[in-house]
């Protein structure tokens, strides 16, 4: 590596949180300009909902609309406590293995038996 | 000068690689956790706020033994000659746990009136609204999935009231609602009083409307008054629980963290406790061979900045690349909870430039001023006492 080319390579790493912000904010921008388009859909369907909470852990807990349903939702137990019942835990088990322990209801049903 | 001096010094670190690589990369990994919970954090308290507007200003709910309770429809009389009061609506909804997808969807009843939804206007993906009478539903798509249903078909849910009707489903919402529809239901609100065996003349929330949104204060101190017990929620004190709620779900992520920022720190402790005997005689001989004390500081700071300002871009690359790009593996159950019903559509960032460059300047301002200390050290000693130990 000779003088100006490790000038140069250290020029663009000491730079390199600028380029990085710069590109990441732009992102950032263009996929909230793209979400603009969704504004109208979700204030439409938010006016039917009975919460704008966010569909989180609805099985996990009733947690699907935190903030009508517990007074301090926030809390939970207390400020700053964990949560021994947790919606989102941090080891939580693969979505797939989840859903296999559910057997989806059968679509048609069944044909009467034949008495015995 | 000092471009000579920057250059100096990346040809420095290159003669010390794994050092620098082994800092550099827990530095990043660091730095891209960090951000990533960060990123994911203001993602959804950002999309709570975006359906936050179409909330209603006050919701009156009714406690008994200070849990929520239903509430008769004939309170409305008593809110809605308030002043500023707009609307007062009776509200039907609750949850409705499927055995066969071993969790609560969400049933809400639509009353008459509202914005009808629509291909057109963005929500739904397939389908049409409800007709009120005939007995129909729209679902998440998420949820019409794991049930298998596609319009048309017919579903009926196991209530206790054999007044329940089967639904027809006639639309399903579009997957990038999912965060908001995942496990939602909505059906007349007839039905919807008949599946939950919600009495006639009862609701369970009622919802307030106000002309001027600046009285919600008053509003609801006066409601209070004339319904003693009730337990009244105003829309501005909401976006407070949100922050609350996914700041707590970040601390958890944060905590669980822990063993990789205190990796972090020991790589910090490594830069503040000294250099290593080469960087020392390597100090010893620029200041031998005429370097000044401020061109070996110059050197070692432009050093750290090489290892900080990389690491940081490195680490603010995969924690955004993390989380928006890959749709965030790993880290998404921990913050968004996880259940059948996943929400999967993904995330708009919420970031900005300004908390971008707070986190990186954060990061590399601490790092760089490490290292000013030892190296000030090495270079005020005398060079030929340094060789000789």
């Amino acid at each position: 590596m000779n003088n100006s080319s490790a000038r140069r390579i250290a020029s663009i790493l000491v730079l390199s949180p600028v380029l990085v912000i710069t590109g990441l904010a732009y992102d950032a921008h263009a996929r909230r300009a793209a979400a603009v388009h969704d504004v109208a859909a979700i204030d439409a369907v938010a006016s039917r909902l009975p919460t704008s909470d966010l569909a989180l852990s609805g099985g996990a807990r009733w947690l699907r609309a935190i903030s009508l349903e517990e007074p301090s939702a926030a809390f939970a137990d207390g400020p700053a406590l964990p949560d021994p019942d947790p919606a989102g835990a941090a080891m939580a088990p693969p979505v797939e293995l989840w859903s296999a322990t559910t057997q989806p209801p059968a679509r048609k049903p069944e044909a009467p038996k034949a008495p015995r | 000068m000092r471009l000579s001096i920057l250059g100096f010094a990346l040809r420095a670190l290159s003669r010390r690689k794994a050092r620098a690589f082994a800092l550099g990369g827990g530095l990043a990994f660091a730095v891209a956790l960090v951000a990533a919970v960060i990123f994911m954090t203001e993602a959804l308290r950002g999309e709570a706020e975006r359906a936050h507007a179409a909330h209603p200003d006050i919701v009156v709910q009714r406690l008994v033994g200070g849990r929520p309770t239903t509430i008769s429809a004939a309170e409305v009389a008593k809110i809605a000659d308030i002043p500023s009061v707009r609307s007062v609506t009776p509200r039907v909804w609750g949850y409705f746990f499927l055995p066969s997808l071993q969790g609560n969807v969400t049933i809400i009843g639509t009353p008459k009136g509202g914005q009808t939804l629509t291909i057109a206007n963005g929500v739904l993906a397939e389908g049409r609204d409800i007709t009120l009478g005939e007995h129909e539903m729209i679902a998440g798509a998420e949820l019409a999935t794991f049930l298998g249903l596609r319009p048309g078909d017919e579903l009926g849910l196991p209530s206790w009231n054999s007044d329940a009707h089967a639904l027809k489903l006639v639309g399903t919402f579009r997957s990038s609602l999912d965060l908001y529809t995942a496990d939602v239901i909505i059906c007349d609100e007839d039905d919807a009083r008949a599946l939950l065996d919600l009495p006639r003349g009862d609701a369970i929330d009622l919802a307030v409307t106000l002309s001027n949104t600046a009285e919600a204060r008053v509003v609801a101190r006066t409601i209070t008054e004339r319904l003693p017990g009730a337990r009244v929620i105003e829309r501005d004190l909401l976006a407070r629980v949100y922050h609350l709620a996914y700041g707590r779900r970040a601390g958890f992520v944060l905590g669980a963290s822990i063993p990789a920022i205190l990796a972090l720190l020991v790589l910090a402790w490594d830069r503040a406790s000294g250099l290593g005997p080469d960087e020392r005689k390597e100090i010893a001989v620029l200041k031998a061979v005429g370097w000044s004390t401020s061109e070996v500081l110059w050197a070692k700071l432009f050093e750290s900045l090489l290892v900080g300002a990389s690491a940081t871009a490195l680490g603010l690359l995969l924690g955004y690349a993390w989380i928006f790009w890959l749709g965030a593996p790993g880290l998404r159950p921990a913050l968004v909870g996880w259940s059948v019903l996943y929400p999967r559509a993904a995330l708009t960032p919420a970031v900005d430039f300004a908390q971008l460059l707070g986190i990186s300047l954060s990061v590399m301002g601490p790092f760089a001023l490490l290292s000013v200390v030892p190296a000030w050290k090495a270079a005020t000693t005398d060079p030929l006492e340094t060789m000789r130990t």
